[in-house]
């Protein structure tokens, strides 16, 4: 003990010269790690239990805008919005991209196949603004592509989203246009990964491909499952971009979402203390988030275990 | 072996394959249809949305009057500035960081890099007021350094460490031995040999800095500082209805990473199924 002890603390010059290198090559990326991605939360922390509109210092008034959150009826609607929008976009994206990958994996190893994949990944590289642009215009109630189409069928033309309830749908119809290649190639990926053997000997056994399916691969795909939700319940839960740009909230309050809300309480209304105590509850759900997802993880390795 | 593949591969035709096969096809189409509409309008002269071959025009006056009366050749030079400064700068940092914390027996290394990997579960909303008060303070608002200096983060470097261990001890202490310095050996060893790697944070970097939106919105006000996702977002709220134009704006707003996905696809998808992306 004493020995070895003694050992580790006598440092040879030569390793004492590779510490410091070792540090100089850290150096830069702790010095903006520590400003950029570290301060920053302690700032916001500490903004939270204050008054601050950066023309004045910040004033500490304890926890009273973590009490005036839940009686903000634009708080709480945001919440319901951002949630609802949550259960629209990462249900359809995780069973389309997770059918799409298997499909093709499956049944279309091909040349067509891989220039499938390449195409439905094409919309992940287009920028949110340029996507909120191009869907805009497509979903104008006069002349619209969608209500064109609409039109042409002998329908009614619908005003997407300019309709308190057709709005929040409407836009979550882009992200999953956008996000679903995204996806696609991390379970694509994750079914290459499978044995072969493996499906080969349900193959033998007679396993339909429905059954297969179920029985092999979905269960061998549950970690990526794992990812790919908690992924998208993230993502999605900070909703900012296509909402700025698509409805800027309306009509009336149905498109607030919890990120738009911190963005107009902070740069609207200046209001930074206010927006910092929504931005740490952001955090915290999203904290909790990977929490759950890591716990879920932990179980299902012990049950494989055992 | 050979034939054993082969039984996966060739199933009996069935119909159920066949639905399947065009339901892809269609889901692909659906994925491209708004891009072709977006430049096929584009190339339109037209007010109103309902295209006609006579309104179509097969020159580049939209594309000419997005960039010279729109700002759009501004926007254009200032993402170009931001993206090329955010590669070269998240390549360095993230290189030099990997290679610190792979290489160098730095203690509480381990600590300090699970440290950097808890910081990528932090929402960008939650640092967004901080770091706008700290800009200002800083006297960076509407400048490129603003918009270049925080994109360095913890992905990069975990990515750069995945690519750093498979580099041999043996190659750098021989070269140690042969006389080759500290900083020739990471320049002429190392980052050769982790060029692959290099290659996708560069494709990730350009991706993130030239979609980025929300951060350039509210530190670069000036109209002269503003990158194309902000020019693109102020264009149609100005109450035009010069759709051919807006859709010129996108297309070029698309173009660059277009581009770039094309040459370097394997590497754009190789990227992401590593896993642990940042969505």
């Amino acid at each position: 003990m004493t020995v070895a002890g003694r050992a580790r603390r006598r440092v040879s010059p030569r390793t004492r010269r590779q510490i410091i290198i070792g540090l100089l090559y850290i150096l830069p990326s702790f010095v903006l790690m520590m400003t950029f991605n570290v301060i920053p939360i302690f700032l916001s922390a500490f903004f939270s239990f204050t008054k601050y509109n950066m023309a004045s210092p910040p004033e500490w008034i304890g926890l009273d805008n973590y009490a005036r959150l839940f009686t903000n009826r634009v708080l709480t609607e945001s919440l319901s919005n951002t949630v609802r929008y949550v259960l629209i976009t990462v249900p359809a994206q995780t069973v389309l991209s997770l059918l799409i990958a298997v499909f093709i994996a499956e049944h279309m190893k091909t040349r067509y196949g891989s220039l499938m994949r390449s195409v439905i990944f094409i919309p992940v590289i287009v920028s949110l603004i340029a996507s909120a642009t191009v869907w805009n215009i497509m979903y104008q109630p006069k002349g619209g592509l969608i209500n064109q189409l609409l039109e042409f069928l002998g329908a009614q033309p619908v005003n997407f989203l300019g309709k308190k309830a057709s709005a929040l749908p409407s836009v979550a119809v882009v992200a999953i246009w956008k996000g679903t290649g995204y996806y696609m190639v991390i379970y694509y990926a994750g079914v290459m990964n499978i044995p072969t053997d493996v499906r080969e000997a349900a193959i033998v056994d007679g396993a339909t491909p429905v059954q297969r399916f179920f029985h092999i691969t979905l269960p061998l795909l549950r970690p990526i499952t794992y990812m790919i939700v908690t992924l998208g319940i993230i993502g999605s839960f900070q909703v900012f971009d296509l909402v700025y740009k698509m409805t800027g909230g309306g009509p009336g309050r149905s498109t607030y979402t919890v990120a738009y809300v911190i963005y107009t309480f902070a740069f609207q209304d200046k209001n930074y203390g206010y927006a910092s105590a929504v931005a740490i509850c952001l955090l915290v759900v999203i904290l909790l988030i990977h929490l759950i997802q890591t716990v879920c993880f932990k179980e299902k390795d012990e049950v494989k275990q055992a | 072996m050979k034939s054993k593949k082969n039984s996966i591969k060739k199933q009996p035709f069935s119909p159920w394959v066949a639905l399947g096969v065009v339901l892809v096809t269609l889901f692909a189409v659906l994925c491209l249809l708004p891009l072709i509409y977006m430049i096929a309008v584009s190339f339109t002269d037209s007010e109103t949305l309902y295209i006609k071959f006579k309104d179509l025009r097969p020159d580049l006056y939209n594309y000419w009057y997005a960039i010279v009366k729109r700002d759009f050749g501004t926007a254009l030079k200032n993402s170009i500035i931001v993206v090329t400064g955010s590669c070269l700068l998240v390549d360095i940092v993230s290189a030099m960081a990997a290679y610190g914390f792979e290489k160098k027996p730095v203690p509480g290394k381990e600590a300090l890099f699970q440290g950097y990997l808890a910081t990528m579960m932090i929402p960008g909303q939650v640092i967004l007021i901080p770091m706008f008060v700290m800009i200002n303070r800083a006297g960076l608002t509407n400048t490129y350094s603003a918009l270049i200096l925080p994109m360095v983060g913890a992905f990069g470097i975990f990515l750069m460490r995945q690519f750093m261990v498979a580099v041999p001890n043996e190659l750098l202490e021989a070269a140690e031995i042969d006389g080759c310095g500290e900083v020739r050996r990471f320049v002429t060893i190392v980052l050769p040999l982790v060029q692959p790697a290099l290659i996708t944070l560069t494709i990730f970097t350009f991706n993130a800095a030239w979609n980025n939106f929300l951060w350039p919105l509210i530190i670069n006000t000036r109209s002269e500082m503003r990158v194309l996702p902000v020019t693109m977002s102020t264009l149609s709220s100005n109450s035009t209805t010069n759709y051919g134009m807006v859709m010129a704006g996108a297309t070029l707003t698309f173009l660059f990473p277009f581009v770039l996905y094309v040459f370097l696809q394997k590497q754009f998808v190789e990227g992401i199924a590593l896993g642990g992306v940042k969505g």
